[in-house]
């Protein structure tokens, strides 16, 4: 029992929300669950947050491996979560946007989240940097195809791609490299898309009705456990 | 207190760059900030939008609000040993809706819009196109067609379907290269945006 | 004269909008009840026929919330010296006074009228602005807006999805009396060795999701294929662990390694700090996992599900811990970094396929049979259709133009 209702829900949902884009009365239900989602992700956040604290307080109290950082982790937490649904220091009563300019919670963002997040983000210069060398070094027939397509792409977005080829005589300009980047992008670059998203779509159909079928059920744990 | 939350910024933002050196405590000091309050920022965001933003700006009216609360009650059950598998339900609510959603969904933009997409003319509507552009049908035509032989995952890759196949990957490797070199300048511009900030916002260097 | 100074500027486009819009409803109302009969008195009036022939019609097949509305525009909008300035629908609702809805560009000649109510009746003016005012059209007859309880314009999506549909239930079916064959997927081949490895060198097995919540059917591929390799991570008694971005995902990966630990005999060895809740928030995620990946040192980790730009960052950090790397998403804009910088990809299709293939279990390889059916109707549609709309297209052959009239009505998606 404790298996076969999930399993019926997940096949009435799924079978549902499959019919739903044929019959106009039920054509919101795609909306609807997205709204079900949303509600249910903050109800979820209970457990996750709640885990965040038990592993930060365990490692704590277990004086673990660099357990100072779980205190930053902990108190970093506990003001954000303070700040944001007290709204500390919101200019304006509590009935002014949690984001308002000034308040603790958009200032955190704007001095701490933002940097971090940003930086993060930025450290994909030297990675990609780094993928690249690799890729420059392999040595078989394919990872040399994938890197003269991403040279070619990527000298065609600089001036010096230009400034390179613009010698080629008007009636050859396709192999100038800014025309040759365009046409791989237009022709061989959007066949590969197409095969890889035809696939991804077959490939969608048949993994979701395995789960629709009951077929793939792993993610609803065991009758025993 | 600006100069001061600049200061703040910095040193986040050059915490982070410390990593490409190797771990460190600067770097664990900034995980560790960056883990708690993001954590936080999002359920505050989460809280502000979905649960006061829908039940009480919203006044709640849409019964469909308490399905979804109701489930999302069913899904703390967890909390509870004994009565825990009921959280079952709503994750199995989910996964049959994300299944049922994504199959028609993407079957139609996926599969039905490529494949309308690809019938077109090789030599352009009423022989227009020129010897390029006909070159670039035919390469439209015969790398889809090829890509698909190779994603087959009931025939051995063998003989004259084997070598289609290998037309395939050409075509895939292209794609991914040229997906490759289209982000390569992207990245390189947000690590200018941070030096950016570090010498323009923080020393003053850049004006 | 007024005289607008600075201070009085509120005042005075107050005074001015309030006028504007007197005269305004003065006019439609004037010119809703004498339609054509717009006298010409002052030689500085700019006068432009009305549209004509509106028209208010049932949209098809929506739940009882849409009209639509077309019209002959006034011959007076034109391209060039054109004196429609734009044109202005009006809608009285059962009966009621008319309310302008919308205002639309010159040229224009249909609307569909939104967010109505199916017991409600509705009808409809047009009118053609010029500088000097507005000259509208006939009201329409008053029409309600009705429920279609099928969407006729989605017959062929329908069709040819149960067409697929039905291809991979029949090889579900088959697959169970005869084994079908499925080719090597060289990601997947590496997988138990991959498991096997991080034993003998006594290290751990990372795990990552990608960063997607429970409702992308990634994050779904990306749980189904943990399902099946939980299960040898339980029998080869090696260190599994797994941050994760999202609370529902923490959850369902719960289940689905404590199901895979059970089946393999290994229910012991199931604890829930195996799966961590990090943070939701991209980066914060990230920077946690990297961290993790540097000081724990996995000798495998898996990247399977939908990743954005962090795929990169993950995969370059679990490459310089020299770390086996088996990664796989439908997010084609990631595909290369994954290509570069792990040992296997699992590109695309085969992210959704690695959970069939893992299991060996016919009913879930009879799908993979299915859905080739699928690349087979799709190759040979383009075949044709491409073969087909060459010839017509350049030799004007009706035939052909007959089979890409059809396939395009077919696979229009439009």
């Amino acid at each position: 029992m404790k298996r076969q209702i999930p399993l019926f829900i997940t096949f009435f949902v799924g079978t549902l929300l499959i019919l739903s884009v044929f019959i106009p009365p039920m054509e919101t239900l795609g909306e609807d669950f997205t709204l079900f989602f949303d509600i249910i992700a903050v109800f979820a956040f209970f457990l996750g947050g709640g885990n965040l604290v038990r592993v930060h307080v365990t490692k704590l109290m277990k004086r673990k491996p660099d357990w100072g950082f779980s205190i930053v982790t902990l108190v970093g937490f506990a003001f954000i979560l303070a700040a944001g649904l007290f709204k500390i220091g919101n200019p304006g009563d509590i009935a002014s946007s949690v984001t308002a300019e000034g308040s603790w919670f958009q200032e955190s963002f704007n001095y701490i989240l933002n940097p971090l997040q940003s930086t993060m983000y930025a450290l994909l210069a030297f990675f990609v940097a780094s993928a690249s060398y690799r890729a420059f070094r392999a040595k078989n027939r394919e990872a040399t195809i994938l890197l003269v397509a991403a040279f070619i792409i990527l000298l065609g977005r600089t001036p010096f791609g230009m400034a390179l080829t613009a010698w080629i005589p008007e009636s050859f300009s396709i192999f100038q490299i800014p025309n040759l980047a365009i046409w791989i992008m237009n022709s061989p670059n959007l066949a590969g898309q197409r095969a890889i998203m035809i696939g991804i779509g077959l490939g969608v159909v048949s993994m979701s009705l395995r789960l629709i079928l009951g077929i793939e059920r792993t993610y609803l744990g065991d009758d025993r456990a | 207190m600006e100069h001061f939350a600049i200061w703040v910024a910095a040193f986040l933002t050059m915490g982070i760059f410390s990593f490409l050196y190797k771990d460190n405590a600067w770097y664990k000091l900034c995980e560790a900030i960056f883990v708690g309050i993001s954590a936080g920022y999002w359920f505050v965001t989460l809280f502000w939008d979905n649960i006061y933003g829908k039940f009480w700006v919203g006044k709640g009216d849409d019964s469909m609000l308490y399905i979804g609360a109701f489930l999302g009650l069913l899904m703390l059950m967890r909390l509870v040993p004994k009565i825990g598998w009921i959280s079952r339900w709503p994750l199995a609510f989910i996964v049959g809706a994300t299944a049922g959603f994504y199959l028609i969904n993407y079957f139609s933009s996926n599969v039905m819009r490529q494949v309308e997409d690809t019938i077109m003319p090789l030599l352009g509507p009423d022989y227009s196109a020129g010897a390029y552009d006909i070159i670039g049908n035919i390469v439209i035509a015969v790398g889809t067609f090829s890509g698909l032989v190779y994603f087959f995952f009931s025939k051995e890759h063998k003989g004259a379907f084997g070598a289609t196949a290998k037309v395939g990957i050409f075509f895939l490797m292209i794609t991914f290269g040229a997906s490759f070199g289209y982000t390569v300048m992207s990245r390189m511009s947000l690590l200018i945006g941070r030096l950016d900030f570090l010498f323009g916002d923080w020393l003053g260097m850049i004006k | 004269m007024f005289n607008c100074r600075r201070k009085s500027n509120g005042l005075c486009l107050s005074i001015f909008i309030v006028a504007a819009i007197c005269s305004l409803s003065v006019s439609v109302k004037a010119q809703s009840e004498t339609i054509d009969s717009t006298v010409v008195t002052d030689t500085n009036l700019v006068v432009a026929a009305p549209p004509t022939s509106v028209i208010a019609s049932e949209y098809k097949y929506d739940d009882a919330e849409a009209l639509e509305l077309s019209w002959v525009p006034s011959i007076d909008d034109q391209l060039v010296d054109g004196l429609v300035l734009a044109y202005r629908v009006y809608r009285a609702t059962n009966g009621g006074e008319l309310e302008m809805i919308e205002e639309l560009t010159p040229g224009n000649n249909n609307f569909t009228d939104h967010d109505l109510s199916g017991d409600s009746s509705y009808s409809y003016v047009v009118a053609a602005v010029t500088v000097s005012g507005e000259y509208s059209s006939n009201a329409t007859a008053a029409i309600s807006p009705e429920r279609e309880w099928l969407n006729y314009e989605k017959k062929w999506l329908f069709l040819i999805a149960l067409f697929i549909t039905s291809a991979i239930m029949y090889f579900i079916r088959t697959a169970r009396k005869k084994k079908l064959f499925v080719r090597k997927i060289a990601g997947l081949e590496a997988i138990d060795d991959a498991v096997g490895r991080a034993t003998e060198m006594g290290r751990s097995i990372l795990f990552i999701p990608g960063i997607q919540d429970m409702d992308d059917v990634q994050t779904l591929a990306g749980l189904t294929i943990l399902g099946r390799i939980a299960g040898t991570i339980a029998e080869y008694d090696t260190k599994l662990f797994m941050p994760v971005s999202r609370s529902l995902v923490m959850t369902a990966a719960r289940e689905t390694i404590k199901a895979s630990f059970q089946t393999a005999g290994r229910p012991d060895k199931y604890h829930d700090d195996i799966v961590t809740y990090v943070t939701d928030e991209q980066f914060g995620y990230v920077a946690h996992v990297d961290g993790i990946m540097v000081r724990e040192k996995p000798a495998t980790v898996f990247l399977l599900g939908a990743f954005f730009a962090e795929s990169l960052i993950l995969a370059e950090t679990g490459n310089s811990i020299g770390a086996i790397q088996i990664a796989g998403t439908a997010r084609p804009a990631q595909l290369p970094f994954f290509i570069a910088a792990c040992d296997f990809t699992l590109i695309g299709e085969e992210l959704f396929a690695a959970s069939a293939y893992l299991s060996d279990e016919p009913r879930a390889l009879g799908s993979l049979k299915g859905q080739d059916v699928g690349k087979a109707l799709a190759m040979f549609v383009i075949l044709i259709g491409v073969l087909a709309t060459t010839i017509a297209s350049a030799w004007h052959v009706e035939a052909m133009q007959t089979v890409v009239d059809t396939l395009s009505s077919v696979f229009s998606t439009k």
